[in-house]
């Protein structure tokens, strides 16, 4: 999300699935979504055969998605970004692309165009592995299908140039003009329910709710929110120092207390407690374990006996046994920002606690129970109004949990097509208010940066969030502002205008903008050239564990990062040429559409570990007669960080021959050994398999920390 | 007349053209779904349209077939009865010893398990008419364990007659006159210790018994290919109407054509006269 | 009647024949009609009322189907069970009645898609009665009776719903209902696509 956010604004879905029946074209790239997204399939499917929009699948693997695709194209893993910029080039070189879209409303063309000359359809050819001519006759059907989305997933953000990735998946939609039509858009379809909504709540260890980052002016606009004293928050920290030091991410947090790449914190890491977390969906697992074994304390709050559970041989592990979602209530957020809320069906069954209940008995122990309920009598309704009230960064001000309820009540008197309510008590709105919905009365955006649409009726234009000038390296001089005539209908300013001062915190200037017909957030381009960004111009870098040491020479990685989230990350001497001799074989990992996540819920429903029973490693038919192995048996899958699993053998021609794919979703066993016997009497889920993570590469993306699942180094070994 | 004519012609070419035009959109894209179906059907089918098919022929149709043999062969054994009557010989004379205690035993425990394996058997077969429903579910199972009793006493029995059993050059001369049976006579027939209606029925019952075992325990556990299953059903139902039928025979020989018999294989003796007339080779092989 | 899955049916006032099609271009292998079928209905582990079949997996030309019993007008089960304990509905769904049921298994033998099946119910393993889709349409128990839970699943077609699997497809590749409802618009929709032209039912 980080690379949408800073080409233009937010980072989010742009449309929405509904609007996918209106492409002419769907693009998807690193997505599964016929076994990831089985729901969405039905619009896509609806546009391939209502609307004659072709489908172009682009994976390294022939999927269930795949299959489905008009076109199908082979990419080497963690090639995406160069096959991409291929694209575009095309689109440039050809004279394809939307030159007034680009006039109008995106800055960097020219910086753009030189980076994205180098890649010739030969040199793609090269890097990627696709054919020169199918990257000229892909250009050509984007260009010619308009307009056309892009969808993506875990296949384009898992690599250590995910931020690139995105990036480029961006600036291709705005070479199309793509950008705040319906049928277009950037539409990142987010892996799990409700993680948009903890995207926006800023579950993560860089920012506060609502993307407010870390800043001592962040903190203070929480504190008056909270109602809470800016001076007792502080005083909670370490130092102040830490109060506005981004923490560990969820793919490293384990090098906090085992400590193998160096640390900066005065501390080592003592507890963790996972939260409706899985850990087995982390890469690198075994040291994972290793972490496990160290701490202190580990808490694991989870409605099932994750893998986190049985991997703990310490006594050091509580497990507080959390609701599932039909015996609590509260709002859930969508992957195209609608808000929809989730209604309680029945009281806790067994002896599980809401999160909410949870949480409040820690803050009673904790002893700060007044301050942190301080405007909370009401749960979750309270919760969802502090929410709106603080969060005006994605204006979720208008997102008052009467307004949702009714949504989620009268859901069948909105538009299949256009999400809009036709009459009823939510005339006029569009489903689930998505955000920004600014005020207590607008009716939700459903398609961002939609420039046709005034701004109180839910259109916008490009976020004015990096200055309004910017001199490239060059000397050259861009205005970042929308051109003269680019605002939508009924706006004060008929062309671009900076941001709104005050509006991150005050509602009354959103307010006031809005009258004037006017985006709080200003009126800008949209950024081809990032320059806060180590790649202003998305550029292709080999993966860190590459199998072609050719293109490692020329298209290196970053150097390495000290003090990234906490701790020193490795880049460049993590790249190691020769690795591809004694690891042949290149390692992804992905869902299945039989489990989800980490797996300890879908492996303990018997029927779906009827369906898949045990992990596997889909190999091609050339592979597995180079080694010897037969459909059935038993393999070591190696990495060369010294972490090895025991999976058995599929041999399918999805996989090409330097290819190896294996699910990540199994958990209960580690590296041979099984710990069916470590879990609590009577919840051993139906199936347990290897965590595909212990072989998992080490690989972080340089923005976000992300972890490189899509690209990495395996041999395989018979058992 | 001529334009009409041009006319008409012109008008159902355009017609022709139309219908195929509208064939050729209906089935647009790159696969028509009647190709994509026949696709599936080898995978989903496999040899049902050939084998499936034969097979549907064939299994509602044993039913009719032992009704005729459960019905007509008792009905022309009466017959016979009535005809020719049962062959007497006298129990006053010599007995020679002739089935050993141990034979005894594993004969009528066969015996006991064939009547059990062809009732439970029937009653598959004739279900609907019983009820169907539990009894015949319980019946399954008794045939099963049936099925093993017989199989465990068959096989010893095997071991201990099957030299005897063997063909010899006589027993084609036997089967031509049918053993004598078709006359009141009392007459010599060339026969070892067994005839050669009684090795057929031992070969049928021990042979055919294994075969029967063996598709019987396939049909019991269905662990093979549907396919394979049914013509193992086939096999299983057509020899167990052999079996059927040779049984009735054997019960009426035994029961009712020689007077005595049944005794014979309770005491082990048979009358020296008898074996004189039906046996006579038997004294040949065992003369000092 | 009202239009819908169970259309007007052949004859005035009476249902039409319940069927199956599963639109091999929609179905993407999801496996939700399985699962859906398995939980609704209870079936035991082992059980599979609903299979997804795919042909050419991991190749160009991959397509999936989801096939159960299809309630064929002529059933080649009815006619081989020696028990008599399947029948045939007015409105086309073929059942089995659990308490007739010998287990012996014919109807697997005689059926082309392997419909029935057998839980290793009985002693030595040997085979329970027959199971198999039921339409939703419960059995020959008395309707929405603890006994027709037990032993067949629920009963949807008498609350006038869809099967479960169908209900459940989000693609809609699988339509159950009214054989000349369905027909229609399984023609329709392969008849307009690639037109550009949106069936009435998509």
């Amino acid at each position: 999300m980080a690379g949408v956010a800073n080409t233009w604004g937010y980072g989010a879905m742009t449309n929405h699935f509904n609007d996918i029946r209106h492409s002419k074209l769907i693009f998807f790239i690193g997505s599964n979504a016929a076994e990831a997204h089985p729901v969405a399939l039905q619009h896509v499917l609806y546009a391939k055969e209502v609307n004659n929009a072709p489908v172009i699948v682009v994976d390294p693997r022939f999927t269930r998605l795949a299959a489905k695709a008009t076109d199908y194209v082979r990419i080497r893993p963690g090639t995406d970004t160069a096959f991409l910029m291929g694209l575009i080039n095309q689109l440039i070189v050809n004279d394809w692309y939307d030159k007034e879209f680009v006039q109008t409303r995106v800055a960097g063309f020219e910086e753009l165009k030189k980076v994205a000359a180098h890649y010739t359809p030969e040199v793609v050819e090269d890097i990627t592995g696709v054919p020169a001519k199918e990257v000229v006759r892909i250009a050509k059907l984007l260009a010619d299908n308009r307009p056309g989305t892009v969808i993506w997933c875990m296949g384009i953000t898992q690599h250590h140039i995910g931020s690139s990735n995105t990036r480029a998946c961006c600036i291709l939609q705005l070479m199309l003009g793509n950008m705040g039509v319906s049928g277009g858009g950037t539409n990142i379809f987010r892996g799990h329910d409700n993680v948009q909504g903890a995207t926006d709540m800023c579950v993560l260890s860089h920012s506060l709710p609502g993307y407010y980052g870390l800043s001592e002016k962040a903190w203070r606009h929480w504190c008056k929110v909270w109602g809470v004293d800016f001076d007792w928050i502080k005083s909670r920290f370490h130092s102040k120092e830490y109060m506005h030091k981004p923490g560990f991410t969820l793919a490293r947090w384990y090098e906090g207390v085992i400590q193998e790449d160096k640390i900066y914190q005065y501390t080592p890491i003592k507890a963790v407690v996972f939260w409706g977390c899985s850990s087995n969906s982390q890469s690198q697992y075994f040291k994972v374990k290793k972490a496990l074994d160290q701490l202190e304390l580990v808490v694991i709050i989870d409605p099932f006996a994750t893998t986190t559970a049985a991997m703990c041989e310490k006594d050091n592990v509580y497990l507080l046994p959390s609701t599932s979602q039909y015996e609590t209530e509260g709002s859930v957020t969508s992957s195209c920002r609608q808000a929809q809320w989730r209604y309680k069906v029945v009281d806790p069954v067994y002896d599980s606690k809401p999160d909410y209940e949870i949480l409040k008995e820690f803050v009673k122990r904790f002893g700060f129970e007044d301050k942190f309920f301080k405007n909370i009598k009401e749960i979750p309704e309270d919760v969802t109004r502090e929410i709106a009230r603080g969060t005006l960064t994605i204006g979720l001000y208008g997102w008052l949990p009467e307004r949702i309820k009714k949504h989620t009540d009268h859901w069948h008197t909105f538009d299949l097509f256009t999400l809009q309510a036709k009459g009823g008590p939510c005339d006029g709105e569009y489903y689930g208010l998505p955000w920004p919905c600014w005020t207590e009365t607008h009716p939700g955006t459903p398609i961002l940066y939609d420039i046709s649409k005034p701004v109180a009726k839910g259109g916008l234009p490009f976020r004015a969030r990096f200055g309004t000038e910017y001199t490239y390296p060059d000397g050259r001089k861009e205005n970042l502002l929308a051109a003269e005539g680019v605002a939508n209908p009924g706006s004060e300013v008929k062309g671009g205008y900076p941001e709104f001062p005050g509006w991150k915190t005050d509602i009354n200037v959103i307010r006031q903008a809005l009258k004037r017909g006017m985006a709080p957030f200003g009126n800008a381009r949209a950024r081809c050239y990032c320059w806060n960004f180590p790649d202003p111009v998305p550029v292709h870098r080999e993966p860190l564990h590459s199998p072609r040491p050719d293109l490692i020479k020329k298209y290196p990685t970053y150097p390495d990062k000290p003090d990234f989230y906490r701790v020193y990350t490795r880049f460049k001497s993590e790249q190691k040429p020769e690795l591809v001799k004694d690891f042949p074989l290149v390692l992804i990992t992905g869902r299945v559409v039989e489990h989800m996540g980490g797996g300890a819920e879908t492996r303990s429903n018997k029927y779906l570990a009827e369906l898949m029973p045990e992990v596997y490693a889909e190999i091609n038919p050339k592979t597995a007669n180079d080694h010897g192995l037969r459909e059935g048996d038993y393999v070591w899958v190696e990495s060369p960080e010294g972490g090895r699993i025991k999976v058995k053998v599929k041999v399918t021609e999805r996989v090409d021959p330097h290819t190896i794919f294996i699910p990540y979703s199994f958990g209960g066993m580690f590296m041979g050994k099984s710990y069916a016997g470590n879990y609590p009497e009577g919840l051993v889920p139906y199936a347990i398999g290897e965590p595909a993570n212990i072989v998992v590469n080490y690989g972080y993306d340089i923005k976000t920390q992300i972890q490189g699942t899509k690209e990495g180094l395996c041999r395989l070994k018979r058992a | 007349m001529k334009k009409t004519l041009v006319g008409l012609f012109g008008l159902l070419f355009l017609a022709w053209g139309i219908e195929v035009l509208a064939e050729v959109l209906r089935n647009y894209g790159p696969l028509s779904p009647t190709d994509t179906f026949q696709e599936f059907a080898g995978t989903v089918l496999q040899d049902w349209p050939t084998r499936g098919r034969e097979f549907l022929k064939l299994a509602p149709s044993f039913k009719r077939y032992f009704l005729m043999v459960v019905l007509a062969l008792p009905a022309l054994f009466f017959l016979h009865f009535l005809i020719f009557g049962p062959k007497r010989f006298s129990h006053q004379g010599r007995r020679v010893p002739y089935y050993g205690a141990f034979t005894r035993v594993l004969h009528w425990t066969a015996a006991l398990c064939f009547v059990f394996l062809l009732f439970s058997g029937l009653s598959v077969l004739f279900a609907k008419d019983l009820g169907a429903g539990s009894l015949v579910r319980t019946l399954r199972f008794v045939h099963l364990l049936a099925g093993f009793g017989f199989f465990g006493a068959v096989l010893p029995l095997f071991l201990i007659w099957w030299k005897e059993m063997l063909p010899a050059s006589y027993d084609l001369s036997w089967f031509l006159s049918l053993g004598g049976y078709l006359s009141r006579e009392k007459k010599p027939v060339p026969a070892g210790k067994f005839n050669a209606g009684q090795k057929l029925w031992f070969w049928l019952a021990t042979v055919g018994g294994v075969v029967m075992f063996y598709t019987g325990f396939y049909l019991y556990r269905f662990e093979a290919s549907v396919s394979t299953l049914r013509v193992y059903l086939i096999i299983h139902n057509a020899l167990a109407l052999a079996l059927t039928a040779f049984f009735l025979v054997h019960l009426y020989m035994t029961l009712f054509a020689v007077k005595g018999a049944f005794r014979s294989m309770i005491n082990g003796y048979k009358p020296l006269e008898e074996i004189k007339y039906l046996h006579p080779k038997f004294l040949e092989d065992s003369a000092p | 009647m009202a239009p819908g899955p169970f259309g007007p049916g052949g004859k005035e006032g009476s249902m039409g024949l319940m069927k199956f099609i599963c639109d091999t271009e929609r179905c993407i292998a999801c496996n939700g009609c399985v699962v859906a079928c398995k939980e609704g209905n209870h079936v035991p582990v082992g059980i599979n009322r609903r299979r997804v079949i795919t042909i050419n997996e991991g190749q160009p030309g991959e397509r999936s189907i989801s096939i159960s019993c299809m309630h064929c007008s002529d059933p080649p089960c009815m006619a081989v069970c020696p028990a008599e304990a399947i029948y045939k509905r007015d409105d086309g769904i073929v059942l089995v009645n659990k308490d007739l049921c010998i287990g012996c298994g014919y109807c697997l033998l005689a059926c082309p898609f392997g419909a029935p099946q057998f839980p290793k119910a009985g002693p030595f393993g040997a085979r329970g009665v027959m199971d198999k889709c039921t339409f939703c349409a419960g059995g020959p128990a008395p309707t929405f009776s603890e006994k027709e839970k037990r032993l067949y699943g629920q009963n949807r077609i008498a609350e006038g719903k869809v099967p479960l699997c169908a209900g459940m497809c989000a693609t809609k590749a699988l339509l159950a209902g009214d054989a000349e409802v369905i027909s229609k618009i399984y023609a329709e929709r392969v008849a307009k696509r690639g037109s550009g032209l949106s069936p009435k039912i998509f």
